[in-house]
């Protein structure tokens, strides 16, 4: 599959799925679109739906409520897909950890394969995950 | 069976699959609608009960993300409130300054998206363009882009260096023209008016009965803001007007909002020039809150935001209860989306600049005999927008 | 000051007991007094509803309406409390101010109260969880 992998690092379309963020790394994701860091450039593009996607963006602590349509979603995608987990609560729960309402570990839900931390990770810190990405596709 | 879903895209931080609002539709009106929400739901009021009041700041500014500070400002106001502690005057003007920033910067975020939702994709470019340099005032102030952690009870936690000012003042003349020529661009083209004029008009009955709050309100004619009826820290200080108008239209939303922002960048200027000359220190270290029970707010930019809390002497609260402005703003869907086309649902429901971290949302389309069928929100109001600018050749 | 003495004064011997502050008014009533005050201070004072809260204390389920007087920035906070822990149920303003409609199924599906005459009872948060979640801001709710 490694030469598959090689020309998906080319352009690699991203299907990005929130399930119970704050919503402050969402807007950095689209931030990503924006003329200031502009990765259209590096052939990366949004999508509209799941089935399109190499990579699913997953932000957000995953709320029981919403832990069945994760799921679901992910049994969707064509593989192989890869999903990034972004900002500190897909890695560790952030300070929701207490909640009655939150699956206990978010693995369980979705295989996580890249973490990006922080809170919300800078863009730059999301760019440079996706080369890191890029990187171990290319090997 | 499927339950369909529309609009989801980058401004609904919800996925797919999921139930969104429930629009029952005859032929090309909208005649009701309903909600489910849920999804975002993680328990803060349950979690506040085992931190202490610190760190109930930042568990309160991670509710959401565009509203970042007003949170953490009304949840100081709250905790003040139980005895009435004095704040610095230097402090008043930096937690009014960061808060108004904060309007700016969502103001223009929510322009982009309307944009985006009618097919103006350049005016999404451009407002979060120009969205940047107020991004990086924040970084230069408090170290992060979102989530400052610049509150504190008694004060704030970082001062702002006198030699920054000039830089700081710089940006915002910059920004200052830009904004204007984008506010110009977008209220002058006929097609964007003839799309949001006439479009979900709440009347002021309505904005009243529902006890709406904001620029959901101010558009309607109902002049409430928390910065005129109860001023704290720098507002009474500072020289600004509220903007009010009458028709409740997406139109008049929008002249509200960007007339916001252009009086939010005047007090910016203000408070910078205040912080020249002010001196003093930026916190009154608070010992011990007796027991009591404390309500604090603040306007955010979609509204009020309300905290109450309640005290027993220790350092933890018995009970914080937080009430973001999208819980009594998005109930008004009821009231301004009957017998609009279907292809104006999309942007109605946006004006309300609904925050979907403090509530939910989820759509299914029925038919008149309640059954469920497809219908892509976003390619209706861009189809919509196409047709118009035709017409008009 | 002067706006909470006459308030106090019309309602007589409906307030059971009150906290006052600067700005700040907090006082009880008995839940068959409720929809009264509440139509009072919507219709007539022209108070606007921020929100409500409900806790559990020692004397039992206890629920504050916020009222909000804009012009002159003051709270009228409308305070009910039900002894009966098993089964508390009180009158809903819901028909007097419509936007009490969504707080109070809130205040139902964290609490357990029952809110009489309230016209769509149903849960907001947790309706059609996988988990089917009760109560959870109750202290009798274990948590494990």
């Amino acid at each position: 599959m490694s030469w598959y992998n090689k020309r998906l690092a080319k352009s690699i379309w991203v299907f990005h799925m929130s399930a119970s963020p704050c919503n402050n790394c969402d807007i950095e994701i689209l931030d990503l679109l924006t003329p200031k860091y502009d990765v259209e450039r590096f052939g990366i593009k949004l999508v509209g739906s799941v089935r399109h996607a190499d990579v699913i963006l997953l932000s957000g602590v995953i709320n029981q409520k919403v832990a069945p349509q994760v799921k679901k979603i992910y049994e969707q995608a064509a593989k192989p897909c890869f999903v990034v987990g972004v900002g500190t609560c897909p890695a560790s729960g952030c300070c929701f950890n207490a909640s009655y309402n939150i699956v206990p570990k978010r693995e369980d839900v979705i295989p996580i394969d890249l973490y990006i931390p922080g809170c919300p990770p800078k863009p730059e810190a999301m760019i440079e995950g996706v080369v890191k990405l890029m990187g171990v596709l290319n090997a | 069976m499927d339950k369909n879903i529309i609009p989801v895209g980058p401004y609904h931080p919800l996925l797919e699959e999921a139930e969104y609002f429930t629009l029952q539709v005859d032929g090309e009106t909208v005649v009701d609608i309903d909600l489910e929400i849920g999804w975002m739901h993680r328990g803060h009021e349950f979690i506040s009960e085992s931190k202490t009041f610190t760190q109930s700041i930042y568990l309160v500014e991670r509710i959401c993300g565009i509203c970042s500070t007003s949170h953490p400002i009304a949840c100081v106001h709250a905790i003040e409130d139980v005895n009435k502690t004095e704040i610095p005057l230097r402090a008043r003007y930096i937690r009014t300054f960061i808060g108004e920033l904060e309007r700016i910067h969502s103001h223009l975020l929510w322009l982009g998206l309307a944009g985006h939702f009618i097919g103006y994709d350049t005016l999404w470019m451009w407002a979060w363009k120009y969205r940047e340099p107020v991004l990086q005032m924040f970084e230069i102030i408090s170290g992060n882009r979102n989530h400052y952690g610049m509150m504190r009870v008694g004060g704030v936690a970082k001062d702002v260096d006198p030699e920054k000012v000039k830089s700081l003042l710089d940006i915002m003349d910059e920004i200052e023209k830009k904004i204007q020529m984008i506010a110009k661009a977008a209220t002058d083209d006929p097609v964007l008016k003839s799309r949001l004029k006439g479009v979900g008009v709440l009347t002021k009955k309505d904005a009243i009965d529902f006890c709406a709050v904001g620029p959901t309100a101010r558009a309607s004619g109902v002049p409430i803001d928390v910065r005129k009826d109860e001023p704290t820290d720098a507002y009474d200080l500072v020289d600004f007007k509220i903007i009010v108008t009458e028709n409740g239209d997406v139109f008049d939303k929008t002249v509200v909002r960007l007339l916001e922002t252009f009086e939010s960048i005047k007090i910016c200027k203000q408070c910078l020039e205040k912080l020249r000359t002010v001196n003093g220190g930026i916190i009154n270290n608070v010992k011990e809150i007796s027991p009591g029970e404390g309500i604090g707010r603040y306007e955010a930019p979609r509204g009020e935001v309300f905290h109450y809390v309640r005290t027993d002497g220790t350092n933890r609260p018995v009970r914080h209860k937080v009430r973001a402005p999208s819980f009594v703003n998005i109930p008004t869907f009821k009231a301004s989306c009957k017998g609009i086309p279907v292809a104006d649902a999309l942007i109605t429901l946006a004006a309300v600049d609904p925050c979907y971290c403090c509530t939910e949302r989820s759509l299914k389309i029925r038919n008149k005999n309640n059954e469920p069928y497809q219908l892509d929100l976003m390619k209706l109001s861009r189809e919509k927008t196409e047709e118009l600018r035709r017409q008009m050749k | 000051m002067h706006n909470y003495n006459e308030f106090i004064s019309l309602m007589g011997n409906k307030i059971i007991s009150k906290i006052e502050k600067p700005k700040r008014l907090y006082f009880e009533v008995e839940n068959k007094n409720i929809n009264e005050v509440a139509e009072y201070l919507f219709n007539k004072l022209g108070c606007r509803l921020s929100t409500a809260t409900g806790t559990e204390t020692y004397r039992g389920i206890e629920v504050l309406y916020h009222f909000s007087h804009d012009k002159t920035g003051e709270y009228y906070c409308l305070r009910v409390v039900m002894p009966d822990k098993k089964n508390p149920k009180m009158n809903s303003i819901t028909p007097v101010v419509r936007g009490a409609e969504w707080i109070e199924r809130e205040m139902a599906e964290m609490l357990g109260i029952t809110f009489e005459g309230h016209p769509r009872p149903e849960p907001l948060l947790t309706g059609n969880h996988p988990q089917n979640i009760k109560v959870p801001l109750r202290k009798w709710r274990s948590n494990g």
